[in-house]
């Protein structure tokens, strides 16, 4: 049958196929916006990073000083671990918040579990900046956090712990990637065959055991991908630094960031960049997203 | 004993979850309460509720100008992607296509890479071929950022229509066209408004790639970003609450249109 399909498709005198080069403006169709503004501006930003900068221009001779200079300059490299450091702990938050929601979601049947999904989504749409913009007027010095830590006499004083520095930050990201914790977590869980806990419990597990012992192991790949999931996200992100982090919460993004504006110094800015993706690839390597992809694609 | 954690357990996990939902929408509750009411100080006072916020909102130019360009911006992200998508889509799973893993890795490029990679790169390629920044290269930055969902999303509906359904149209005589028009879009349909929502909500709150990539105009996002950066108040919080309005609804509706059938089946459709 599908032969027929290929037939009509190719067969020039057909009233399908109207010459033979359609099959090339077709792929000329397809390709181009894809080539043009993804991959073209991709490779030049990666050719940037072999340039340098002199007194305002862009000196166009390949070097890679911009790297050695991220390697040897003690600025840099602490920033970027730390950085690292702190998205890795949003990530491992993330998901101690997100696999008993998502537990919770797989225990749930029909309209409920239907509401409560929607309910976890819709955050997800939500304005970024607003919810940054949210989460500090909570986090800040008389903010609701230091008000409500007053009123319940923990503290006696407003606490600056959390405002305007990496804490803000690690705090604020955590709360706003959650929901993207979640989703992969309760994918893994639901493809977990009912009959494996069963016949745990049938050979005599209790409830936790089976949990530990079945749920969490088979419930890997959904939990390492949630956490590179986010790890991506939160590495990428200059504007919650910027705008919880005050003077002492640089990371990374802000610096890269700064780069192309105060500093001006793009090509440096593209090589950190560099850097970024290289990190980012990893951690997605790392999630195993192009396995599930393949899993996922069909 | 052990029976008595089982019983705990299903409480622990609703209490989890009820932690969560306190952390993803209690803070969003803040500036939405005290945007009817005025903060004088610094603090907010709860004496007297008012809508004087809402009402300078709508006296404020730059906003309104703001939310302007961002509907332009999203309208035409969203004809630019979907167009895109569908076409790509078809030519992914048409036979003669080329290169599809590769194809479909640079589509996927913007949305894997942090949005600040996508903005920079694009920042630096309209600088080199001497592109002036506007209203145009935030739609393409948009278009490029969204494409990777919009195009899975009808990919996916594409690749889950039964192969017969084309050949059958094709044995009953039917061109290229026709297949097309009276056999794949009307099937189609559904992924791509559902597909054209999200991407709209996703442009409507797109704040990186958009700083990166205009010019002089601002979207919304961009100019809640330069006013939050003075503080808290209350016409921000006033357009915050309309902000989150306007995409809960988006979010809500897009929802309906790609939630896997799966999904909701078991529950009492309405």
């Amino acid at each position: 049958m599908s032969g027929r399909v290929a037939d009509a498709a190719t067969n020039p005198g057909a009233h399908v196929g109207p010459s033979r080069l359609a099959p090339w403006l077709a792929m000329l169709a397809a390709y181009a916006v894809p080539v043009f503004f993804v991959l073209a501006p991709l490779t030049l930003f990666l050719g940037y990073s072999f340039f340098s900068v002199d007194q305002g221009d862009i000196v166009f001779t390949p070097t890679i000083a911009n790297y050695v200079r991220f390697f040897t300059d003690p600025i840099f490299l602490p920033i970027f671990w730390r950085t690292c450091l702190l998205c890795l702990a949003v990530a491992v938050l993330c998901v101690l918040f997100a696999f008993p929601v998502a537990y919770f979601l797989t225990t749930l049947r029909g309209r409920r579990r239907y509401t409560l999904l929607v309910l976890l989504l819709v955050p997800l749409l939500m304005s970024y900046v607003i919810k940054i913009y949210a989460v500090r007027s909570i986090l800040g010095g008389n903010g609701m956090l230091n008000k409500a830590l007053l009123a319940t006499g923990l503290i006696d004083q407003p606490s600056m712990l959390f405002v305007f520095n990496l804490n803000a930050v690690l705090l604020t990201l955590t709360v706003l990637l959650i929901p993207f914790a979640v989703l992969p977590i309760f994918l893994s869980l639901e493809r977990i065959p009912k009959a494996l806990r069963h016949a745990s419990a049938d050979l005599g597990a209790s409830g936790a055991q089976t949990f530990w012992r079945v749920t969490v192991p088979l419930s890997m790949p959904g939990t390492l991908s949630a956490m590179s999931f986010v790890f991506v996200l939160a590495i990428g992100d200059f504007l919650t630094p910027q705008m919880v982090g005050g003077q002492s919460g640089f990371t990374f993004g802000r610096i890269i960031y700064s780069q192309f504006g105060t500093a001006f110094n793009w090509p440096f800015g593209a090589a950190l960049s560099v850097i970024l993706a290289a990190v980012v690839i990893v951690a997605i390597r790392l999630g195993g997203h192009a396995e599930r992809r393949h899993g996922g694609a069909r | 004993m052990m029976r008595l954690a089982d019983r705990l357990a299903p409480a622990l996990l609703m209490l989890m979850t009820l932690v969560v939902f306190v952390l993803l929408y209690g803070p969003l509750m803040v500036p939405i309460v005290s945007s009817f009411f005025t903060v004088s100080r610094g603090a907010v006072d709860w004496s007297q509720p008012t809508l004087s916020a809402y009402v300078a909102l709508m006296a404020n130019e730059s906003v309104l100008n703001a939310l302007w360009t961002t509907l332009i911006v999203g309208a035409g992200a969203v004809i630019c992607s979907v167009a895109l998508g569908t076409g790509i889509a078809l030519y992914y799973t048409s036979p003669h296509a080329k290169g599809r893993a590769f194809l479909q890795f640079i589509i996927f490029l913007p949305f894997l890479m942090p949005p600040i990679i996508t903005g920079l790169a694009l920042l630096i390629f309209f600088r080199q071929v001497e592109f002036e920044r506007s209203l145009v290269t935030i739609i393409i930055g948009h278009t490029v950022f969204v494409l990777a969902l919009v195009y899975r999303t009808i990919l996916t509906r594409l690749q889950s229509l039964s192969e017969s359904l084309v050949e059958a149209s094709y044995d009953l005589g039917a061109s290229r066209w026709q297949t097309f028009r009276l056999v794949l879009l009307p099937n189609l349909s559904s992924a791509m408004v559902g597909a054209a929502v999200l991407a709209f909500a996703l442009s409507f709150d797109e704040t990186m790639i958009t700083l990166l990539v205009t010019g002089t105009q601002s979207t919304l996002p961009v100019r809640l970003w330069a006013m939050m950066r003075l503080g808290f108040t209350p016409d921000i919080n006033a357009l915050v609450a309309l902000v989150l309005l306007f995409t809960t609804i988006l979010c809500l509706v897009a929802v309906r249109f790609l939630m896997p059938k799966s999904a909701i089946e078991g529950s009492d459709e309405d």
